[in-house]
């Protein structure tokens, strides 16, 4: 149901990370001079960091972000264009909706008609990297150095999309991380101990069936949780959590059949014929998704739920009253546990881009990944740096938020990833959520519709 | 030998303004039309990423799509609202037009615009309206049913129930069939009404024997879009199920459009696209040729 | 005298029968509506609160406020009226004359043309969208509203068959009459011909209307600015990337039905013109 959003919801995160000018420090030599400044943004000062290339120009820009969002990318862009007015250089926005026109043919048209954006920031980094896979974004790892961009500290887990065949193609802004959330209240009241959250698959199917209460008449009143809402919903999200590996970057194999991916698929199939997945229907096709009073989560009518940092965001505005608590996502054995998959915006040059309109594009890249330029954000939001020493400049951090220093743990954990990118990584997305729906509603064979599924894709992969 | 040249000199002027009406339509084809039409041709003969050249790949696309069960499944649901969605949705256009034409019957001008309005609705907005609508629990439609004792179903969450509800946004939505029938039955003349009414025949013999054969070039007209319509039918499954659940909503075009803009198979896309075309243009054939539909009465 | 009443009887029942359903129809049509107007003066958390309200407990113009603040609102409708109303004038124009082309005009070959000028309605967009990009770009329309009014005033396949189909079933004898009369083709079409066809006209106006006021993909693809988006992608525009802001898209969707409502109104006056000029086949 509505997969679009909720997927949309799960690639993005509206913020930048923060970091400390000491991270690029480091590496600072004498190409590019750089200095401090004060500059408005919104209504507040700000500090932020001014590299002089030693070239002016304008360049284009074309932002993913609407409404609320885009207002704030407003003022991001005015206090860019501030601090670089002496140097003669000026960032243009056009807001496109829709990822920047990554899906609706707006930026294929572009890039055909030599007329894309000098550079883009789009909310749905898969297809992104489909975008790097066919050669329409520029190599940037050249630009980086040139303006003094460090990315090597950036998490692992956040350089599956940044590199395709080692060469750095999109810079993620921030990013995401997944966790369980569950209601005490009704955790206490089913007899759980709230403070010992579920950490294996079993401890949650244990969690899920005390909370499930079905009515005389044999319909549910509450849930547990079901697998396919929210982050379940994505294509790959708790696959990878689970342990599967659904794409392998060394051999250039898809893998769907792995025992752990059927352990997921299993674990997806016990709800569906447990319970009806029409009558859960009727708990998830809910109107205004997760921004509205009326998810099931804040209606009281799931007990759990697996989902982004953002969905604090949402429970802060439209069911203050509602008791949550995080905790990582319980995992099988063999799973990836207290981990989770980053989903990022990405920025992007596109290929045949000026390589001086280039530069100047990443000197915007390098001021949007100054702490200072978002700390509101992260406030508001929740979703993290992509750099671990980044994190002590927060200022959720500094209050010691324990809901941020779990989500900080979680983003250092080793095993993080984002899962299968590759060259037809958007129709592998979606054709796996049609398998698992086949699944759920028409009782398919996993096995079979995967391994079916596995052997399409591997082939259209291995003619591109 | 006077007479018949002077035939042949009318029919030759005759010829020469036809063309000359055409001509905006002519240039118009050579200008905005031919290029792309024929580039889609091409391409659907190609390896196409949109961002990468073209590579000649012969029928391979097409045989392709025959084995793609997606593409089939798509195949299947369009096929599904041809035969069960637009006969509804125009028994049900032309009986509101015939209604609400009726001479009897007075104050009926509000409502056409009443049938009017849902086209106007921004899309993103009528499919919210429709989720709304369409909603399990509290849903109108499962409210209403309600009240007669039946629980209806989980609509759009349903494999079986989901194309339904689509048929229903399908009759909210055919204001613009309404119009042009409410034009189309301006063309039949009150006579033969009057006749009519003088011969005994009651409204709906009147409607059934006078009026829709009547209005049959408008029908033609309206059956016609409707199919190239459902063909390229997208926003709507896309904004509301993404061909969910279970590909039960996956229809023509959304598919087309996946393989398009999302999968960056172009040619694959474009041979779907002559695909429709063959398919859509054989159904519209046979519409003109077994209900003659075409042949104007006197010419 | 018993007659009378009967009949009398029978068209009073009969007419109740039809206004119900009518009513009933129209009922259904409208209750998304009623959804839609509330909605719109309801906060975003009344909105979806179960159990539903038919009426917004606190009336707020927030909504409102809101649409009109956080996008260039006239703006966008300025940009979309130029293109309408350019499209409106072009659509009438030239698919008048095709159709009458098409229709009143015997030329070898017709009705093998005519269907090809249907099977160009049949392609969809998706596939020719890239190379008319190419075409638009290298003629340097592009970022302009060009491409979305100048193949305007070359026929639309919908219309041309629409006004075809009009045309077919004006009977002969009014242009024989005319032609009698001394007048070329050129006078029986603009004095015989578009009096008659008002209704098909209107049609043409109205359904061209809506498709330029509600076309999404045109301006967002081929205007290169933001500064000359339309009203029809205000709707993307409004919502922010996480958070939908339904409650502002029912107040956009207010605001957008409105406008055309009046416009409808007045060619629904129009239409009774046509009715009664009718008894064209006399």
């Amino acid at each position: 149901m509505r997969r679009r959003t909720i997927s949309m919801l799960t690639a993005l995160a509206m913020l930048t990370m923060t970091m400390s000018s000491s991270v690029y420090a480091e590496t600072e030599d004498a190409a590019a001079a750089e200095n401090m400044k004060t500059v408005h943004m919104g209504d507040r000062e700000i500090q932020v960091e001014v590299t002089d290339p030693g070239i002016k120009g304008n360049f284009t820009y074309w932002s993913c972000f609407t409404g609320d969002s885009a207002t704030w990318d407003q003022e991001r862009i005015d206090a860019f264009n501030e601090a670089y007015a002496d140097l003669g250089i000026q960032c243009d926005v056009q807001f496109v909706p829709d990822g920047a026109g990554i899906n609706n043919g707006k930026l294929l048209s572009a890039l055909a008609g030599g007329t894309a954006p000098d550079l883009l920031i789009t909310d749905n980094p898969t297809s992104a990297y489909q975008y790097v896979a066919e050669g329409s974004f520029m190599p940037l790892d050249e630009t980086l150095q040139k303006i003094n961009l460090d990315v090597s500290a950036f998490f692992d887990g956040c350089k599956d999309v940044m590199y395709y065949n080692d060469t750095c193609y999109l810079v993620p802004q921030d990013t995401n991380v997944i966790m369980l959330y569950y209601n005490p209240d009704i955790a206490t009241e089913c007899g759980l101990d709230p403070e010992n959250p579920p950490t294996t698959l079993d401890e949650l199917n244990a969690w899920s069936d005390a909370m499930t209460v079905q009515e005389d008449d044999g319909s549910y009143s509450r849930f547990g949780l079901i697998p396919w809402l929210d982050s379940g919903n994505d294509a790959f999200v708790i696959p990878f959590i689970f342990g599967a590996n659904p794409y392998d970057k060394e051999t250039g194999k898809i893998d769907l059949t792995s025992d752990q991916m059927m352990k997921y698929m299993s674990w997806v199939q016990s709800f569906s014929q447990k319970y009806d997945p029409e009558k859960i229907g009727a708990f998830t096709s809910g109107l205004g998704g997760m921004f509205s009073p009326d998810h099931p989560f804040m209606t009281g009518k799931v007990g759990m739920t697996i989902t982004g940092n953002w969905f604090s965001e949402a429970l802060r505005q439209y069911a203050p009253d509602v008791n949550y608590k995080v905790c990582a996502v319980p995992v099988p054995e063999g799973g990836r546990a207290n981990s989770t998959t980053f989903g990022c915006n990405v920025f992007a040059i596109p290929a045949n881009t000026d390589p001086e309109k280039a530069e100047l594009a990443g000197l915007f890249i390098k001021f949007c990944e100054q702490g200072s330029v978002n700390e509101d954000n992260f406030t508001q939001w929740r979703s993290i740096p992509v750099i671990d020493a980044a994190f002590d400049d927060v200022g959720l951090t500094k209050d010691g938020d324990p809901m941020y220093l779990l989500e900080r743990q979680i983003a250092n954990s080793p095993e993080n990833g984002i899962p299968a990118l590759c060259a037809v990584s958007a129709e592998l997305s979606t054709q796996f959520q049609t398998a698992r729906e086949q699944v759920i509603y028409s009782g398919a064979d996993p096995q079979e519709t995967l391994q079916a599924l596995q052997d399409t894709m591997q082939s259209q992969l291995d003619a591109k | 030998m006077n007479n018949k040249n002077k035939t042949s000199r009318m029919r030759k002027a005759e010829a020469r303004n036809g063309l000359l009406f055409i001509l905006p339509w002519i240039i118009g084809l050579a200008l905005f039309t031919i290029y792309p039409i024929a580039s889609s041709l091409y391409y659907s003969f190609c390896n196409y990423s949109v961002i990468g050249k073209p590579t000649f790949v012969g029928w391979s696309n097409y045989t392709n799509l025959f084995k793609d069960k997606t593409f089939l499944a798509s195949c299947k649901n369009t096929l599904y609202m041809i035969c069960i969605g637009v006969p509804i949705t125009t028994f049900v256009a032309v009986w509101i037009s015939i209604f609400l034409d009726s001479k009897k019957l007075k104050h009926t001008g509000w409502m056409r615009v009443v049938f009017f309005i849902p086209t106007l609705v921004p899309t993103v907005v009528a499919c919210l309206l429709w989720i709304w609508v369409m909603q399990p629990d509290t849903g109108l439609v499962n409210t209403i049913l309600g009240y007669f004792g039946i629980q209806g179903p989980g609509w759009l969450s349903s494999v079986k129930w989901a194309k339904p509800a689509f048929i229903l946004m399908m009759i909210w939505t055919c204001g613009n069939q309404i119009i042009i029938y409410l034009a189309g039955l301006q063309d039949v003349p009150a006579t033969l009404y009057d006749a009519a009414a003088i011969d005994g025949a009651g409204f709906f013999r009147t409607a059934n024997s006078i009026t829709i054969p009547l209005l049959r070039p408008t029908i033609l007209y309206n059956v016609v879009t409707l199919i190239i319509g459902v063909f390229q039918w997208f926003a709507e499954p896309y904004i509301m199920t993404e061909g969910g659940p279970s590909n039960a909503t996956m229809f023509y075009s959304l598919y087309l459009y996946q393989n398009a803009f999302q999968f960056f198979k172009m040619g694959y896309a474009s041979a779907q696209a002559w695909i429709m075309l063959l398919v859509a243009m054989a159904i519209i054939l046979v519409l003109f040729k077994v209900f003659k539909f075409n042949q104007p009465e006197d010419q | 005298m018993n007659k009378m009443n009967g009949y009398k009887v029978k068209t009073f029942l009969g007419k109740f029968c039809i206004y119900l359903i009518l009513l009933l129809f129209a009922l259904a049509f409208l209750l998304p509506f009623f959804f839609l107007f509330t909605g719109s003066f309801k906060t975003s958390s009344e909105l979806f609160s179960k159990p539903f309200h038919w009426l917004p407990r606190h009336w707020t113009l927030n909504n409102y406020r809101q649409v009109f603040t956080k996008i260039p609102f006239f703006r966008y409708l300025k940009n979309t009226m130029i293109i309408v109303v350019v499209n409106i004038i072009g659509a009438l124009i030239s698919n008048s004359l095709i159709a009458y082309g098409f229709s009143r005009l015997r030329w070898p070959g017709r009705d093998k043309v005519f269907m090809i000028v249907i099977a160009t309605m049949i392609l969809p967009y998706q596939v020719t969208l890239i190379p008319l990009y190419l075409m638009y770009s290298k003629m340097g329309w592009v970022g302009t509203f060009l491409p979305l009014t100048v193949p305007g005033f070359f026929g639309n396949a919908f219309y041309i068959f629409l006004m075809r189909q009009f045309m077919i079933g004006i009977p002969k004898e009014l242009s024989e009459a005319a032609r009698i009369d001394g007048a070329n083709e050129f006078g029986i079409f603009s004095s015989v011909i578009i009096p008659i066809s008002k209704p098909a006209l209107a049609s043409v106006a109205i359904m061209s209307f809506m498709r330029a006021w509600n076309d999404f993909l045109g301006p967002l693809v081929f205007l290169g600015n933001d500064r000359l988006y339309t009203l029809s992608l205000a709707a993307s525009m409004l919502r922010s990337n996480l958070n939908p802001n339904w409650e502002l898209l029912l107040a956009l969707g207010a605001v957008m039905v409105i406008p055309v409502l009046i416009l409808f109104f007045v060619l629904q006056k129009y239409f009774i013109q046509g009715i009664t000029m009718g008894g064209v086949k006399g």
